[in-house]
Parts: C-alpha cells; structure tokens; sequence
C-alpha cells in the first residue's frame, strides 16, 4: 500500500473514500507539489500538516489532532 | 457505532405523532397535543444542538455553528411558549406583539447564521463538492426555484401587511426572507453530505440536510392541505416535528462521531 492509501484508509472512514482521496491529492500538491504516488514516508509529517486545516474544519482542533497523531503513529 | 437509529427515530416520532393525531381527529384534544408536541421536539432540538457544542473546543468552527443552532432553537422555544401564556394569545398589545416579533427575528436570524456557517465550511476547508461546478448550479437553481415558489407568496402577503400597518408582519416577513436564503443553501449541505459518504460523518450533515428538507416541506404544507383534502390534519405539524427531530439527531449524531475520532475506535477498512 502506497503512503497516500494508507493516509487515505485512515481518513475514509470518518470522511469517506471521495474526501479522503480529494484531500490527500490536495494537500500533496499544494504543500509538497506531488502527486500522490510520489509520496514517500519522509513526506508524511507535512501531509499531516497540511490536511489539519480541513480536518480541524469538519471535526474541531481536538478530534483532528487526535486523528492526526494517529495516522503519524501507523502511517511511516 | 451505528448510526441508524438515528434516521429511524424521526419516523418513528412521526408516525406516532401521525397516528395519535387522526385518532384525535379535529377536537380540541388535537390543539393541545400539537402544542404540546412541539415543545417537546423544540427541546429535543435544543438538546440535540448543545450536545454537540459540547464536543467542541472554543473557537472552532462548528462549534460557533452549533451554537447559532442551539440558540435559535432556544428563542424559538421561549416563541412558542411566550404563545401560550395569557396576554400573548387573544387580542395582544402592541408590547406583546412586539415582544413576539423581536423573539421571532432572532430565531430566525441564528438559525440563519447557524446553517450559513455550516454551509460555509466546504470553503474553509478548501475541499471540492462531488459533481463539480454542474452539479453545484443545477441543484441550486433546483433550491432557489423551489425555496422562492414554496416561500415567495408568503414574503408578498407579508410586504402587503406591513405597508397596511400590521406590526406583526414583520415576523412573517423576516421568517419568509431567512426561508428562502436557509433554504438555498440546502445545495452546499446536501453536496457536503454527499462528498462525506461512506464515512461516519455523513450522518450529522446528511440528518442535517434532511432537517432542512423537511423545512422547505413545512414551508409548502399549506400548497399541500389546499391541493389535498386532508380532513383539518395538521400536516405542517408533521413536517415540523421531523424537521426538529432531524436537527436533534444530527446533533445526537455530531457528538457521537466526534468522541469516535478521539477515541479512535474506526478500524482502516
């Protein structure tokens, strides 16, 4: 499995497989100008960073850090 | 978790309320439980909203719009009860109706403030509705159309009132203008809704979505009793009690999903 699909697994379940994958292609072209294929394990901590807007957005700062610092836990 | 009691209940309450209400028939009894059932669901409403206040931080986004929710739910709460009392039913002041009216706009005003902070966070969020720009101009042309035909007679008859010096048409005209602009943005929530299926956060802003729905409904009941002999049956009642119980559970719903997320029960599929 691919950095961006186990960053998209991750996400899909709160907010779906089309905003998962959506935000995923986003951020790594907004923040790191990739896309998501070329995502490699030393990219994950800007990933994280740049989806915390959205995520803070949807489920509050609380929720989306937690979310977060799980995906940083399982996602290397 | 599962979620779909949440969407269950609604029609149970309504089909209860359905029931109750034609065994009542058109007697006095039926006036007393519809009063009495819409405090019941505007509390339920109230309820619903604070919970999910509750599971936000301050300053977050969506707990500014559950708040604006929440308090319109309590203005029109104290509304329907302020109805209720002596002074307020048969020949009221100026000062009561004035009272109404103020309460009355501001409900509505919070509700209104409450749904656009809500439909605003796809933008926010920087994130694309599903369908692209077609389907964002057809379904709200779809909405603007029909939020102006079900609540644009209203808003008329309204202007007419207050021009012919009815102090309490300005609720009405307040309530018929925050109608149609609540109800056009019936397209971002349902489009948000869309875009989060398949994931938990579906149900707060597809219960959402209903609610509003059912808004428009109650909006078109009176279209609806004078196209169908509905015997005296309160159908507007009945779209109001689900549009209530919606909120309730999409409030029920935000909570619950959020206390997912923090404990992190969600297995990868």
């Amino acid at each position: 499995m691919s950095i961006s699909d186990e960053i998209s697994a991750r996400l899909t379940p709160y907010i779906g497989d089309f905003n998962a994958k959506i935000w995923v292609k986003a951020v790594a072209r907004r923040e790191l100008g990739l896309t998501p294929d070329a995502l490699t394990a030393a990219h994950v901590e800007k990933m994280l960073d740049g989806l915390r807007p959205s995520l803070s957005t949807f489920m509050g700062r609380g929720a989306a850090e937690d979310l977060l610092l799980q995906i940083g836990r399982e996602v290397r | 978790m599962r979620f779909r009691w949440l969407a269950i209940f609604p029609l149970v309450y309504v089909a209860l309320f359905i029931l109750i209400a034609w065994q009542l028939g058109g007697a006095q009894n039926l006036a007393t439980f519809v009063i009495g059932q819409r405090i019941f669901v505007r509390l339920l409403a109230v309820v619903g909203c604070f919970m999910a206040v509750s599971v936000f931080e301050r300053g977050d986004h969506l707990r500014n719009a559950w708040l604006w929710l929440g308090g319109g739910a309590i203005l029109i709460l104290i509304l329907d009860v302020l109805r209720q009392l002596p002074g307020f039913t048969d020949n009221p002041s100026l000062a009561a109706k004035m009272t109404l009216s103020g309460v009355g706009v501001l409900s509505n005003l919070a509700l209104l403030a409450g749904i656009w902070t809500l439909s605003r966070s796809w933008k926010l969020a920087a994130i694309e509705l599903p369908g692209g720009r077609g389907a964002i101009v057809t379904i709200s042309t779809i909405t603007i159309l029909l939020a102006l035909a079900v609540t644009g007679p209203d808003a008329y008859a309204a202007v007419n009132q207050l021009l012919g010096g009815d102090v309490s048409a300005v609720l009405k005209l307040v309530s018929a203008v925050v109608d149609v602009i609540t109800l056009c943005l019936i397209t971002p929530l349902l489009l948000i809704a869309v875009s989060l299926r398949g994931g938990s956060f579906v149900w707060p802003w597809g219960l959402l979505t209903a609610s509003q729905v059912c808004w428009l409904l109650y909006d078109g009941a009176d279209g609806l009793t004078r196209l169908f002999s509905l015997g005296g049956f309160p159908i507007a009642e009945t779209f109001r009690g689900l549009a209530e119980t919606l909120l309730f559970c999409a409030g029920v719903a935000q909570y619950l999903v959020i206390r997912q997320v923090r404990r992190g029960v969600l297995a990868v599929a």
